[in-house]
């Protein structure tokens, strides 16, 4: 058993940059790294393969650009890959994301990008009516695992799936679509982010509740959170991110500044006197 | 300045009347005599007004690029013809800053970099002094170990002594109004 094997013993030479904080894990499971500047340090090398993250932000944070970002860098390195856009037209997100270097319309010719229109999506599986009964749930569940298959996708973003949360009645069916989304995808070793658009980021005061989510059934079921937001720093919103949790995985859970670059997402540690001015 | 390396850190002190002078007579030779590139953080005026100063005297400024802290806060200020000025909102984004320098100098080819920030005292307008101060050790040390040589100009009776007491422990070198006192 070796180093080959994605498995390390305890006592064995330690590789440069394999320590953490707490030491070298004696198991490390295999990264999909995300190639956003600043965010596989954060993650300790990567997304833990094959996870399903919750990437929730506030409107203007970033959360497309980042994900984006994640999908066209696994298209840049040969990975099938998948955007579904529930919130504006692929044409749309693609004129927009046309700005950023890392971005190549090649990737899209060659078919190693492939953005759907969700309700294009919806449209060729008869949903057609405003809510979704758990048929229409596992019908459209099936229909994402079938193009992930059939392509052979590495890397799935769905943005959002609050827009598509909407339209599942109960708290009940939408953790039963995430888990089985997320399960279904795991085996099938696509990593895949879930954008959450949410209103304000945190925990609320009072209720106990976390602000992590939409509904407040994401977050447990899935494998990480990551979030987006802003701190207003005298009248300037300062966009942050940060992960506060990822199974399978050390990370750290600080608050990292974003600036959206014409290189896309640029991170780096939010100053300590800065977080709450 | 006759020698440089690129992973110190330079304080250069200068006074109110003299800044503009010093400020030319580091960024000249950098760029000419040592074929540097770099990028020119611009808080104590606009980056325009500045390229305009600096070519009057005949000074290259198409190698640096500049990143205006101060004009978004003027009506029309951020209309520039320049491609190598961005501008940042306000000089209270201190991060915001330091990112778009590194990106900056992950656009500039070479190994031979430069980072200037004009001024330390100008930054101390918008900035607590414990957040200053935080941000002049990262911003540093940041520059250190990417081999990047920084120059951090100062106007020291113009800056919180408890700013100025970390800036001298972090710099590697020390120029008082042009010249050097501690190497």
């Amino acid at each position: 058993m070796g180093a080959s094997d994605g498995i390390e013993l305890l006592g064995k030479p330690r590789g440069p940059g394999s320590d953490t904080m707490l030491g070298t894990p004696q198991y490390k499971r295999d990264r999909c790294v995300t190639g956003v500047h600043g965010l596989d340090e954060i993650l300790r090398g990567g997304i833990p393969y094959g996870s399903t993250l919750l990437v929730g932000g506030t409107c203007g944070s970033g959360k497309t650009t980042l994900a984006m970002e994640f999908v066209v860098n696994g298209a840049a390195m040969g990975e099938a890959t998948a955007y579904f856009a529930a919130t504006e037209p692929s044409v749309k997100l693609l004129e927009n994301v046309r700005q950023f270097s890392f971005f190549d319309m090649d990737m899209v010719d060659k078919g190693l990008l492939n953005v759907f229109d969700m309700d294009v999506t919806y449209s060729w599986l008869g949903l057609t009516k405003a809510t979704f009964t758990m048929d229409d749930v596992n019908a459209l569940v099936k229909a994402i695992t079938d193009i992930v298959n059939t392509i052979g996708v590495t890397r799935l973003v769905i943005d959002s799936v609050t827009t598509l949360c909407y339209k599942i009645p109960n708290d009940q069916l939408i953790r039963d679509f995430l888990f089985t989304l997320g399960k279904t995808l795991a085996t099938q070793g696509c990593t895949t982010m879930l954008i959450a658009e949410i209103t304000s980021v945190g925990m609320s005061h009072g209720g106990g509740r976390s602000l992590w989510s939409s509904f407040g059934v994401e977050e447990a079921i899935l494998d990480g959170i990551m979030v987006l937001g802003d701190i207003d720093r005298r009248g300037h919103l300062l966009r942050y991110l940060q992960v506060i949790k990822m199974r399978g995985t050390d990370h750290s859970r600080a608050k990292y500044a974003l600036e959206l670059t014409p290189n896309g997402v640029m991170l780096t540690p939010m100053l300590k006197w800065g977080v709450d001015v | 300045m006759t020698e440089v390396t690129l992973n110190s850190s330079v304080q250069v002190r200068c006074g109110a009347s003299n800044a503009f002078l010093v400020t030319a007579s580091l960024i000249e030779p950098l760029i000419t005599e040592f074929e540097m590139q770099g990028v020119y953080i611009s808080a104590s005026r606009g980056a325009l007004e500045l390229i305009n100063t600096l070519n009057e005297i005949g000074v290259a400024t198409e190698n640096v690029r500049f990143i205006d802290c101060v004009s978004s806060a003027l009506l029309g200020g951020t209309e520039s013809t320049f491609p190598n000025i961005s501008f940042i909102d306000s000089p209270i984004m201190l991060e915001s800053i330091l990112l778009r320098t590194l990106y900056h100098l992950n656009t500039i080819p070479g190994d031979s970099k430069f980072v200037i920030l004009d001024s330390v005292n100008a930054l101390a307008i918008y900035n607590e002094d414990r957040m200053l101060a935080e941000y002049l050790h990262t911003l540093i040390n940041t520059f250190r170990a990417r081999d990047v040589l920084s120059v951090i100009m100062n106007v020291p009776d113009q800056t919180p002594p408890g700013v100025l007491a970390n800036l001298d422990l972090y710099c590697t070198d020390l120029i008082d109004r042009g010249q050097v006192v501690i190497s």
